[in-house]
């Protein structure tokens, strides 16, 4: 299938980590566009070109911001959720490490369609390269004009700083990053009011991903209708990063127009890791249920993900062979979501540890017959109770588990024991706890 | 107003009201830990989930607000209680189930809830158990001791220091099943607020060294009673075992303390099992009159031969000549509205116009409360403005207290009635003593056995305020009632009883009169009192009628002076 690169243009060209460089490959273009447009002409845009939200819920990018008050009795924010940090997402890290000015750029256009004059990037605390990089993007776009008093010399005034996370998942939360964001313990808030009515320091704020973010720019240039003929149909539409790891014989970060069937995005990075045959997949990062085999041929976009009973979420593939122990890999899931629950709601931090030590259990060969029952049981009740999304995020994997690989819980309990090989280079810390 | 059905019960209510407490008004109780009225509303514990028609999940009822018409709101669903069902066992899956030595147990809110939503059995059998090693009692501070093996991380107290007490000792540390409340570090939970945090702790994890192991709480008998500590009056629960006080919790009052009360009222009764109690009447033999005192020891006597002798010095010293030594009565701001009155009246029919209340300052307690300005008081004594009100205030050239404790007016005086011997800080000061001491005849009664009581000539053993019935006006002139919480011990009487039957002596028809009818008595006579009966009195009490009364505050020169007797 032939495609254009569009979000991933400039990576392999070193030369677009200048201004200069970024100007000439046609850079700033949209921003200028966008400056000489009505800020609700560039939200109906990106209404029009049906982007939806790529941090994971899907939700519609120009809708979203189409809900910010235009009353201008408070500042209004806007912050790009760069805080990326689910197992087997690392997709952002590439925008911003080989194309920064693409996402300040596309940022400064939807401070101009919301009217917000402060942007901030909260970017995760571990990506040291990413904010190093962003930061030296930021400096030379204040000292060429893009940012500062009047962005472009059009007299919109819009500051840009970057904000570095200190290592928690929930602050990927958009509630859990404002509080963060504002220097409070980095915790879910209380929703109703949403952040696009009381968000960082109380004012109406947007919250998009990077990669949406990064995607707003071509829509500007290239318009609405280009977009939404990228994709499979009207409600998915552009191009789309997947990051590829696991079983596969080239891991790594691809750009499909969205909608790709993952049987393509397979071949796409050398196919299976050894020609080992494939078991199962997660198609949207550690919190999408686990995908058996036969769903080799799904389309990868959000509308056909979800109604195979998963989510297309952050689109972190993780790809798994045979010789994968369905039990194990689910219980170091199950570990990561309960380390990173922030310990607020009852639901998400009771249910998420008892899960983490029931599959451990079962993993060691010393589960029940009725874990199972248990483990749907409390997935049943973490499910749609909790604070935040977080504990819906943690039941995917463990319900998919239940659901699609009894057979294996099963002979862990019959062998007492784990009835997969051990292949240490994948455990590593996991027993000890790290 | 808009209005919302709970239960099929349609009930108006402002905008913005939550669903806890709008299903409160149609008597249906959401169970909830972490929702408080007068805290932020965080929507963490999850125990309030009702279905809501129209919304595809169960939502928070804390967290949910009515805001316009037609909201169908059901707690009696299958999807509800089961919800409850698994957040009572996401609860007790890591709680010790310690309540056989837990000082909550009987009054704590997972045995409640346990019992009305939760499983009797547990699912969670083959895993250990959540601990947090060495933080079973960590002393926070204070008096408040925090046992985190049984939180539930509620996360209350951290917003009582942090939005009620302003303070922000507490904090809420790590994640996850590993979270933990805690003090920053270089920080003690301090504040004069501090014990709040264990009343609103809805389990056993902060708990009262004053109260630890005291006494298991469905022993205790609670009664509606004031805080004497200051002027405040802040409403309390009196707890007790058979007239042994163990504690003292508060008693919601939006006019008065809101929710909370202070540590030091906490600790007020503290005093009634430390002093020494007059147990009997005593007389001195002699008589104190012209006598050298302490000429011979006061003996125990029976109260008819004590009210009899204190009616004859009384009558004598009436019949004496101006200039013979006057007859001076000195108050306490620890009376009752109804034993001023009376002592008021005895007064009269003693012939007396020296009467006053003692001023003690000290140290300034304040309460937050909720929409109303904080309340503070720097006075010891609950009600030296209703004393003063109902009959014991100076008069004309009368005597003051400070010529009393200050001067020579005792000296003078021929026969000097102290209504209470534990009247101020001042009863303990030995020249205090002194000086009231030079009266010819020195009358005291009181519960404590203090010097003064123990210099007296007549002394007469009355209830203290647990064991008696009456009203306060506190610092904002608001009258308050109080419950009786036990009896007296052995012979002590209240003092509404003995005063009636002193005052039955001079004239009839005052003899067996009850607090609620002498308070009665003295609404039809007081007009700052008009208008209140005992029995119509206001839960939250009633504001006076007094005039130019706003906060009133002693002035500079009798805080100098009480400070100086102090």
């Amino acid at each position: 299938m032939a495609f254009e690169r569009v979000l991933t243009r400039n990576v392999g060209k070193p030369e677009a980590l200048t201004l200069k460089g970024y100007k000439q490959g046609g850079g700033y273009e949209g921003l200028a566009k966008a400056l000489k447009m009505e800020p609700d002409a560039v939200i109906d845009e990106v209404k029009k070109s049906g982007l939806r939200g790529r941090g994971g819920a899907g939700f519609s990018a120009g809708l979203k911001w189409s809900f910010i008050p235009k009353k201008k009795d408070k500042p209004k924010y806007l912050v790009c959720n760069a805080d990326e940090s689910e197992p087997g997402t690392f997709k952002d890290r590439l925008l911003m490490e080989y194309d920064p000015h693409q996402l300040i750029e596309g940022c400064a256009i939807c401070c101009w369609a919301v009217s917000a004059a402060t942007c901030y990037i909260y970017i995760r605390g571990e990506y040291t390269k990413a904010t190093a990089i962003l930061e030296a993007a930021l400096k030379e776009a204040y000292e060429g004009g893009i940012l500062g008093d009047s962005v472009m010399g059009s007299g919109f005034k819009l500051d840009m700083y970057i904000h570095r996370g200190a290592g928690a998942y929930i602050c990927g939360e958009e509630t859990g990053m404002l509080e963060s964001l504002e220097g409070k313990r980095g915790q879910p808030r209380v929703k109703p009011p949403f952040p696009a009515v009381v968000g960082a320091f109380g004012a109406p704020t947007v919250i998009n991903n990077v990669e949406t973010l990064a995607n707003v720019p071509h829509i500007i240039v290239r318009g609405a209708d280009w977009f939404k003929a990228i994709g499979t149909d009207e409600r998915n539409t552009g191009p789309k990063l997947y990051a590829i790891s696991g079983h596969v014989e080239r891991p790594g970060t691809y750009e499909y127009p969205i909608g790709v069937t993952f049987r393509e995005m397979l071949e796409g990075c050398g196919g299976m890791l050894k020609d080992r045959p494939l078991k199962a997949f997660i198609p949207g990062g550690a919190s999408a249920p686990i995908l058996t085999a036969e769903h080799i041929d799904i389309k990868m976009d959000f509308d056909t993900v979800a109604k195979a009973g998963s989510m297309l979420g952050s689109a972190a593939v993780i790809v798994m062979d045979d010789t994968t122990c369905m039990v194990r890999s689910v219980a170091r899931l199950a570990k990561f979501f309960n380390h990173e629950s922030c310990g607020q709601c009852t639901p998400c931090r009771e249910g998420t540890n008892w899960m983490e030590l029931m599959l451990k259990r079962i993993e060691h060969g010393e589960g029940t017959e009725q874990d199972s029952k248990i483990l749907l049981s409390i997935c049943s009740h973490i499910g749609g109770n909790s604070l935040c999304a977080l504990g819906d995020a943690a039941i995917g994997p463990v319900q998919s588990l239940v659901n699609n690989f009894q057979d294996e819980i099963d002979r862990h309990i019959k062998d007492r024991a784990c009835p997969f090989p051990h292949r240490r280079y994948f455990e590593t810390g996991f027993e000890n706890g790290a | 107003m808009p209005k919302v059905t709970i239960n099929d019960r349609t009930v108006e209510v402002e905008a913005g009201t939550n669903l806890v407490d709008a299903a409160i008004r149609v008597g249906v109780q959401i169970p909830h830990y972490c929702y408080h009225p007068r805290l932020s509303v965080v929507g963490q514990c999850r125990m309030c989930l009702v279905k809501i028609d129209g919304m595809p999940k169960l939502q928070a009822g804390c967290s949910t607000q009515v805001t316009k018409d037609g909201m169908v709101v059901r707690t009696d669903v299958p999807e509800v209680e089961e919800a409850q069902k698994g957040m009572m066992e996401f609860f007790l899956i890591n709680h010790p189930l310690d309540c056989p030595i837990c000082d909550q147990a009987g009054e704590c809110g997972l045995q409640d809830y346990s019992f009305k939503h939760g499983v009797a059995f547990s699912r969670f059998q083959y895993e250990d158990k959540r601990t947090y090693p060495g933080r079973e009692r960590i002393p926070l501070g204070g008096n408040v001791l925090l046992n985190m093996n049984r939180c539930i991380q509620c996360t209350r107290c951290v917003r009582f220091t942090h939005e009620v007490a302003k303070t922000g000792e507490l904090g809420f540390f790590n994640r996850g099943a590993r979270a933990e409340i805690g003090t920053f570090p270089g920080k003690e939970l301090n504040n004069p607020l501090a014990t709040c945090v264990v009343d609103i702790c809805p389990v056993g994890a902060l708990t009262s060294t004053r109260f630890r192991f005291a006494e298991r709480v469905w022993y205790l008998d609670k009664k509606p009673s004031i805080c004497t500590g200051c002027e405040v009056g802040c409403n309390i629960t009196m707890e007790h075992r058979r007239g042994d006080i163990k504690r003292y919790k508060p008693r919601y009052n939006i006019e008065v303390n809101d929710y909370w009360m202070c540590d030091f009222g906490r600790a007020s009764f503290e005093r009634y099992k430390t002093t020494p109690r007059l147990t009997s009447p005593r007389v001195r033999a002699e008589g104190g009159n012209g006598h050298a005192p302490a000429a011979a020891p006061a003996a125990a006597t029976s109260w008819k031969a004590a009210l009899d002798a204190v009616h004859a010095r009384l009558q004598a010293a009436q019949g004496q000549a101006q200039g013979q030594g006057d007859v001076a009565f000195l108050g306490s701001g620890f009376l009752t509205c109804e034993e001023a009155y009376l002592f008021g009246k005895l007064a009269d029919a003693a012939g007396s116009s020296h009467r006053s209340v003692p001023v003690d300052v000290g140290p300034e307690w304040t309460i937050p409360r909720f929409e109303r300005p904080p309340i503070s008081g720097r006075e010891q004594a609950p009600n030296r403005r209703g004393a003063e009100l109902a009959g014991l205030a100076p008069g004309g050239e009368a005597m003051t207290a400070d010529d009393l404790l200050l001067g020579d007016g005792a000296a003078r005086c021929a026969v000097l009635v102290v209504t209470d011997s534990d009247f101020s800080r001042a009863a303990y000061s030995p020249d205090t003593v002194a000086k009231l001491r030079r009266a010819k005849l020195l009358i005291v009664f009181g519960w404590a056995d203090s010097p003064l009581a123990q210099a007296a000539d007549v002394v007469l053993p009355v209830a203290h305020h647990g064991e008696k019935e009456g009203t306060f006006v506190n610092v904002e002139w608001r009258v308050q009632r109080f419950a009786r919480a036990f009896p007296p011990p052995g012979q002590v009487r209240t003092t509404v009883e003995v005063l009636g039957d002193l005052l039955g002596r001079f004239e009839a028809g005052w003899a067996n009169l009850s607090p609620g009818a002498a308070f009665d008595k003295l609404a039809g006579e007081l007009p700052a009192f008009a208008g209140l009966r005992w029995h119509d009195l206001p839960a939250t009490g009633a504001a006076l009628n007094v005039p130019g009364a706003a906060h009133h505050l002693p002035d500079p020169a009798a805080e100098a002076a009480s400070e100086a007797s102090a």
